[in-house]
């Protein structure tokens, strides 16, 4: 745990580095900007006290007016500065996010499908676009604000201090005030930010998992149940972000707090002053007492301003944490350029696949997956692994795939060891068809060009006609152009295999992993898949996961697998 | 074609912005009397910070002329008095809205699931997902950041006028038309002509979300297809597109921002030369500090309208989001007739039915007769793509015939209550979906009460008793997202576990058999003959093992169906 937390901080800490950096004009900009408000403040109250004067019985002066002037001057120079620092802010944070969304995208990719078991796709969805959109503002706003908060003030007191040593005392003391209460709100702002994004990731991926079922809940006439228990987490998210709320307002009360009571006390000085001045008749100091007292009035907001958006932006610290945990819960990316040595390709004709004492465990609770499996399958032969449902015929797959790798043994293609393999290259050894192919929502056309968008026309017709998809293009409305929806929608579950096939076709990998390919086709359709499938195994090395009769279709080797052992072998597996 | 759901072919017609956001506003009416009650602090706050603002100046100004025009006390209460009410005001303002958006998602998920019995067709979940959590969440600005500072603004005007109009009617008119200008006319102009940039800006967001969840959830696919650089570069010029419409907004925002600074130093401006006598503006000194004081609080908020402008159009973009899932579906309840319950234990009777999923597609059914008695055990055969799912569809009202009648005892499927249609199904599809919770939970779903022996048994039935009784947390074992943690096989009978568990009379069983080996197939077939006794059970397959005891064997087969005998 805590060494989750140092993480934590020190990922925080690298961001903060870099922000920084980049937020450097921001910052500069937001240090000439309240300069301009004190020079403004200057010249309305020499304005307003040489007016004032002409009420008192002392002699009466003409006004000079560069006030006015001086006045346009800087709220001409002040609006340049805002702009500047608005456009710079948000450039930086834009670069942030876009910076930290692509290594986010490269952990998911570098983790896989294997990162599926234990995380909800909704969440890491979350991960990639809101959390990341929810750091915008710790790099437009909080690191700014984070420097601004200190510079800032200190920067308008000394002038303060020049007018008026007693009003910087009080300016500064209440000043003080601040930091102090922002350090007794800040822990219990971070901590209810954090639950507040937790509850919002909960939200998110309860949805998003009823939302894929929806037919399901209706069809079960349960809707109501589900609306009330999305109710609850809608609800449990107004709490925690009411929590938040309420620790960020009381923060800003205190500041409000703090500025009204130097108001008051700056107000009753000045004025107590002013009256002594006035009965001790010293009229010549009565002018510059009174313009000192309304500068110091008029700059009371200027000097709080920058530690009322430090408050504001305390929030977007949290967030900052929050993401962090989020992102170090996912492997580090790894960078595609940079292989580790002894990598290699290996030849891509005729490609023998075996595995050797191979161990793997999903969940020490539930006990090993697969116990000291051993095989072998030379180039261009087929291997059937039969076993029922749960024996491991999947995480076999899974392992060939380099989803996972094994917990002890080895996986070797053509005798090396797969993690010593190119990625690339190995993923352009094996093609794999899995039970439900996930199709895209598109046409069909770039679902079948997934595996290969630079495919010309005539492979492509080749691969259709091979999988036999061009049999029921001419039912659908548009042919190749038909849309379809997200998990092939529009097609029925065999159409959707032969998809599936194709793209096999159109990859055109020396190995061939299939994993129960007609596990929910009937014996005619799946008879013609398994016709299709011989074309397409022609010269392959074959793994076909699969406990359907029609498997002889495709004769090799056979193993029996039960509970992760195998139990027989056929052939000379 | 499994589990498709029409091709929606209603003329789909979207509201305006306005309207969206006027039919959201209608959907608030439970909360009204928390947002109305948040107004009034927020008005309260404002006049005390004016108040706050005039006193503190005066206090000091009336020095000169050896008077104390306010005293300390009186200031140390409006002081503490502004404070409070301001932190209240934003509380309960706060809260309102978010009980607001909580009741507005639940709508949205109501009126989601209304429509949705076949499932979410060509609507793309990632995209629903956008609608529910950022759409909805860029809607508490309608409140917080329109309404509410547009009530203030609303305030502000005639104070203006009144308290500087008492000195001098010019000046009151010049600050007033500069407040409206900065309150009311720039926003208004901004929030017009940055409508179409905000609309897309929320399109890119939700196009985003999409890319990247397909890339989550065809990890599978896109590593084995070694497609990692092609979906990230396409997810990568989606984001580029969205920051870069952010950057534009940034833009606008910026200018915006100066401007309204802009205007409210013109303000102070006009003040100031009323004070020293230029401008044909004169006021006295005293009144001068006092208005001076009260300019510099007013256009603060008028500044967050400004900013409001810019979000405006993201906000209609969003309401018209939101509010497009109501208008989208068409309602299946034929209005006008009074809907019956269904019959407690029916027979079936398909009458000619003619029927496709759309019009640009090929008949699923031309004109099949079909009877299902009560109680019989009927098996539905025929090769993948003939219809076995579109009968069950049309069966649950999922979807509606083009011609022909189906009758339950003689009544009109059109004229029954879908609710109590549905308790009288069920149903395990190809498509039936496990939940990301837990194994009791996802079968609880089947029947909310149901006891611990009940879920026991139904898992035994479904020939899965054995994997859930060796998983270390048993019932409590969480399936993970679409039952990932279980292999493909086990979760089916899961599902189907869960289909038993209803105490529906009449089953619809697409292929419930499989990921079981032979010998369990046929031992498990064995065990269903025995514990659907006494219901009707329609049993959707490709091939009979001849274990199955049936009344009744139906073959589909171009668009009708025959009957042949046990």
């Amino acid at each position: 745990m805590s060494g989750e937390k140092a993480a934590v901080r020190a990922w925080t800490r690298k961001q903060s580095l870099l922000g920084r950096r980049a937020a450097r004009p921001v910052i500069l900009l937001g240090l000439l900007s309240p300069l301009c408000g004190v020079g403004q403040a200057w010249c309305i109250a020499t304005l307003l006290g040489c007016a004032l004067m002409s009420l008192s019985d002392g002699p009466v002066t003409a006004c000079p007016s560069w006030p006015l002037y001086g006045f346009i001057l800087f709220a001409l120079i002040r609006a340049i500065c805002m702009m500047g620092s608005d456009v710079a802010a948000a450039k930086s944070g834009i670069n942030a996010r876009q910076r930290l969304r692509n290594s986010v995208l490269h952990s998911i990719l570098t983790g896989g499908p294997a990162l599926l078991r234990n995380t909800h796709s909704g969440v890491l969805a979350t991960t990639a676009v809101d959390r990341i959109e929810a750091l915008d503002g710790f790099f437009a706003r909080w690191i700014p604000a984070s420097v601004l908060w200190m510079a800032a003030p200190l920067i308008i007191l000394i002038p303060v201090y020049v007018v008026s040593p007693q009003a910087a005392l009080v300016l500064g003391l209440c000043g003080l005030t601040v930091p102090f209460c922002q350090a007794i709100f800040g822990i219990g702002a971070a901590v209810a930010s954090r639950n507040q994004f937790l509850a919002m990731t909960r939200l998110q991926a309860r949805f998003l998992d009823r939302v894929k079922g929806i037919a399901t809940i209706v069809l079960a006439g349960r809707t109501e149940d589900e609306t009330r228990r999305l109710a609850g987490a809608a609800e449990e998210l107004r709490l925690r972000t009411m929590k938040v709320l309420r620790v960020a307002f009381l923060s800003s009360a205190s500041i409000d707090c703090a500025m009204v009571v130097a108001l008051i006390v700056l107000a009753t000085l000045t004025g107590a002053h002013a009256l002594a001045q006035k009965e001790a008749g010293a009229h010549s100091l009565l002018e510059p007492m009174l313009r000192n007292g309304l500068f110091v009035l008029i700059v009371i907001p200027e000097f709080f301003a920058p530690l009322r958006s430090m408050a504001l932006a305390y929030q977007d610290r949290a967030h900052a944490q929050g993401a962090a945990t989020a992102i170090l819960d996912l492997p580090d990316p790894v960078v595609p350029a940079v292989l580790p040595e002894g990598t290699r390709t290996v030849t891509a004709n005729g490609v023998t696949v075996a595995l050797d004492d191979v161990c793997f465990t999903w969940d020490p609770a539930r006990g090993p997956a697969l116990q000291n499996i051993s095989f072998t399958v030379p180039a261009g032969e087929t291997l059937i692994l039969a076993g029922e449902s749960g024996s491991g015929k999947s995480t076999i797959m899974e392992l060939l795939l380099g989803f996972i790798t094994p917990d002890s043994g080895r996986v070797l293609l053509n005798g090396a060891p797969l993690e010593t393999l190119v990625p690339d290259s190995l993923c352009r050894m094996i093609s794999w068809i899995g039970q439900k192919p996930v199709l895209f929502a598109g046409s069909l056309r770039d679902n079948v060009l997934f595996a290969s968008p630079d495919a010309d026309e005539e492979s492509l017709q080749a691969a259709l006609k091979a999988a036999a998809v061009d049999e029921f293009l001419p039912l659908l409305p548009n042919g190749l152009e038909t849309m379809i929806g997200e998990g092939g929608f529009g097609l029925s579950g065999g159409q959707a295999q032969r998809i599936a096939i194709a793209r096999a076709y159109l990859k055109n990998a020396p190995v061939l992993l299939l994993d129960e390919p007609t596990a929910h086709l009937d014996p005619l359709t799946e008879k013609s898949v398994f016709l299709s499938l011989q074309r397409l195994a022609a010269q392959k090395t074959v793994i076909l996961a699969t406990h359907s009769a029609a498997a002889h279709m495709l004769n090799g080797r056979r193993i029996d697998l039960q509970r992760g052992v195998i139990v027989s072998r056929q052939g000379a597996a | 074609m499994d589990q498709s759901s029409q091709n929606k072919n209603h003329t789909k017609y979207m509201l305006t912005p306005w309207q969206a956001v006027r039919h959201i506003l209608a959907l608030w009416h439970a909360q009204a009397a928390r947002l109305v009650i948040g107004v009034v602090l927020a008005l309260l706050a404002l006049c005390l910070g004016f108040a706050l603002m005039q006193t503190s100046g005066l206090r000091v100004a009336g020095t000169v002329l050896g008077s104390v025009l306010v005293t300390t006390s009186l200031l140390r209460w409006v002081g503490a008095g502004r404070v409070i009410l301001r932190y209240a005001e934003r509380l309960f303002a706060h809260d309102a809205m978010f009980r607001a958006l909580a009741s507005l998602r639940v709508w949205f998920f109501r009126s989601l699931a209304d429509g949705a019995a076949a499932g979410l067709g060509f609507k793309r979940a990632g995209d629903m997902l956008s609608r529910l959590v950022s759409d909805i969440g860029t809607l508490d600005g309608l409140y917080l950041r329109i309404l509410l500072p547009f009530a203030c603004a609303c305030l502000t005007v005639p104070t203006l006028l009144l308290v500087l109009g008492k000195h001098n009617m010019l000046l009151g008119g010049g600050v007033a038309v500069l407040f409206g200008c900065s309150a009311f006319l720039i926003p208004y102009l901004i929030a017009v002509s940055g409508r179409k940039e905000a609309e897309k800006l929320t399109r890119d967001l939700a196009d985003l979300r999409i890319g990247v969840l397909d890339l989550v959830s065809g990890l599978r696919e896109i590593r084995a297809f070694g497609a990692d650089k092609r979906v990230l570069a396409h997810i990568r010029a989606t984001d580029t597109v969205l920051l870069d419409g952010q950057m534009r907004l940034a833009k606008r925002a910026a200018k915006a921002n100066a401007l309204a600074y802009l205007l409210g130093q013109s303000a102070i401006f006009l003040v100031l030369a009323a004070v020293s006598g230029k401008l044909f503006l004169n006021i006295t000194p005293l009144a001068g500090v006092g208005c001076l004081f009260l300019v510099t609080a007013a256009f603060e908020s008028a500044s967050t309208l400004t900013r409001a402008g810019l979000q405006a159009g993201a906000m209609g973009a969003a309401a018209q989001r939101v509010m497009d899932i109501a208008t989208s579906e068409p309602h299946s309840h034929t209005t006008g007739t009074v809907l019956q319950e269904a019959p407690l234990h029916p027979s079936i009777h398909i009458e000619n039915l003619y029927f496709r999923w759309s019009e640009d597609r090929p008949y699923v059914f031309k004109g099949l007769t079909l009877n299902i008695a009560a109680g019989s055990r009927v098996a539905l055969l025929g090769p993948s793509g003939v219809g076995k799912s579109s009968l069950a569809a049309l069966l649950l009202k999922a979807a509606r015939p083009e011609y022909g009648q189906i009758t339950f005892d003689g009544i009109d499927l059109a004229t029954i209550e879908t609710s109590s249609l549905r308790q009288r199904i069920a149903w395990l599809s190809q498509a039936t979906h496990l939940f990301d919770d837990s194994i009791r939970a996802n079968l609880l779903l089947g029947r909310p009460d149901a006891t611990e022996d009940d879920l026991w048994r139904a898992l035994e039935d479904a020939a899965v008793a054995d994997v859930v009784r060796n998983l270390p947390e048993g019932l409590d074992t969480w399936l993970g997202e679409g039952g990932i943690k279980l292999s493909g096989g086990q979760g089916r009978r899961i599902a189907l576990a869960r289909t038993l568990l209803t105490q529906a009379p009449v089953l619809i069983l697409d292929e419930p058999a499989t990921g079981l080996d032979a010998q369990t197939e046929h031992d498990f077939l064995e065990t269903l003959n025995k514990v659907t006794e006494g219901r009707t059970v329609i049993l959707i397959a490709h091939r009979l093992t001849g274990v199955e005891k049936l009344d009744c064997i139906w073959r589909l087969s171009g668009g009708t169906a025959a009957v042949s005998l046990t």
